[in-house]
């Protein structure tokens, strides 16, 4: 049907090479020859501008893939589309809200929803979105108008690099109620039972989810640095968190104030 | 960069957006706590641009919000909200809110939105 440019990884390094992609297959061509039939694809991952396909098989392929997004948006589709998931054909908006903003140009896409071992696949026809289940944050099924009519509709709020971006799947509740159901139980780890953040935490969590500094934090909240830090190990054992970078405060030493002392005196004639 | 009022009833949220908004450049000036105050401070202050929340006691933020329409049909408002009240981002849309911000939200999106509607 198409034989496109990729570069593919192969023995960690990465190879000019060509996919011949076709209706249920894609098939590796060059460097090295490689049938991969779509329905034997068991999991795709997009990083970037890789995709990560894995072949099923005893140990599983893993093959790594990049090119330009033209050559991607098929791939992804083809797979997504024919792939070894399950698959339901729904509409979905994504995204619907992006860090708090909604997003104005947001439509309804008619297209299916591919669930994979490890993403969810939005796919129609101009758009493939993915969403990987490691990244989903909060689900919910709830109402949204809909062309005038109040209608059931599945909230996904997920992480997208470091935006949290929510979307919205749409199609009949008890299709919806087996997604959301499969969803729970692949993202029951993300969920936080018995201990309970007490207020200032929670204000704690909701100034570093709005992107503050723990200097931001300290002078938003007034509190000092050492309790700012109690907070931050709770939510590190509590897996809601993680660190980022390690801030240090130094004070000069004697040597460090002969120096700054010296540097400010007016030069000698 | 703009001149900005923010309107929320809670003193942590106004303090939220005043970093977020100052980090972003904006000049903030002037807080209010509740929908009659931010028509007040907004004939007061003229500011180019108002955070409205939209759930407050007294006066709410879809209100106030047309109350400065009426002072000012040109007004320059972003709607601020939780989760769930997508009725309520019709409903300010219908009465002029130039956008719209859903709580929690995050400092780059807000900057975004804010010098969107500034330069609308």
């Amino acid at each position: 049907m198409a034989l496109v440019p990729v570069k593919i990884e192969k023995d960690g390094k990465w190879l000019v090479g060509k996919i011949d992609l076709q209706q249920d297959s894609m098939n590796v061509v060059e460097p090295f020859k490689a049938a991969i039939p779509y329905k034997s694809v068991i999991d795709l991952e997009e990083k970037k501008n890789v995709l990560i396909v894995t072949v099923k098989g005893d140990p599983p392929v893993i093959y790594r893939i990049a090119s330009v997004e033209k050559v991607l948006q098929a791939m992804k589709r083809f797979i997504a589309m024919s792939c070894s998931a399950y698959r339901l054909m729904a509409y979905f908006m994504s995204p619907a809200v992006r860090g708090g903003v909604m997003v104005t140009n947001a439509t309804w896409e008619k297209g299916a929803i591919a669930v994979l071992k490890s993403t969810i696949w939005f796919v129609s026809q101009n758009k493939q979105v993915s969403v990987a289940l490691k990244e989903v944050t909060s689900m919910e099924i709830t109402k949204k108008e809909v062309q005038k009519n109040q209608v059931d509709v599945l909230k996904l709020d997920h992480m997208e690099n470091t935006d949290v971006v929510t979307s919205y799947v749409l199609c009949p509740l008890s299709t919806l109620q087996i997604l959301i159901n499969f969803l729970k139980d692949a993202t029951k780890d993300l969920e936080i039972t018995g201990e309970e953040l007490d207020p200032v935490a929670a204000q704690v969590g909701m100034l570093i989810y709005s992107g503050m500094d723990s200097h931001a934090i300290e002078k938003m909240l007034n509190i000092p640095y050492k309790n700012l830090d109690e907070i931050y190990e709770k939510l590190l054992k509590l897996g809601m968190a993680e660190v980022t970078q390690v801030r240090r405060e130094v004070q000069l030493t004697p040597k460090g104030v002969r120096f700054i002392t010296e540097s400010v005196k007016p030069p000698t004639q | 960069m703009g001149r900005i009022l923010i309107v929320d009833d809670t003193l942590f949220m106004r303090t939220l957006l005043k970093n977020i908004l100052f980090s972003g450049g904006h000049d903030i000036v002037g807080e209010a706590g509740d929908g009659d105050e931010a028509i007040a401070k907004y004939q007061e202050l003229k500011p180019d641009l108002v955070t409205m929340d939209v759930v407050m006691p007294k006066v709410n933020g879809i209100e106030a919000l047309k109350g400065i329409r009426a002072i000012d049909p040109n007004a320059k408002v972003v709607m601020c909200t939780a989760v769930g009240q997508e009725q309520m981002v019709k409903l300010a849309i219908k009465t002029g809110a130039k956008g719209y911000i859903v709580k929690p939200f995050q400092a780059p999106k807000v900057l975004e939105e804010i010098k969107n509607v500034l330069s609308s």
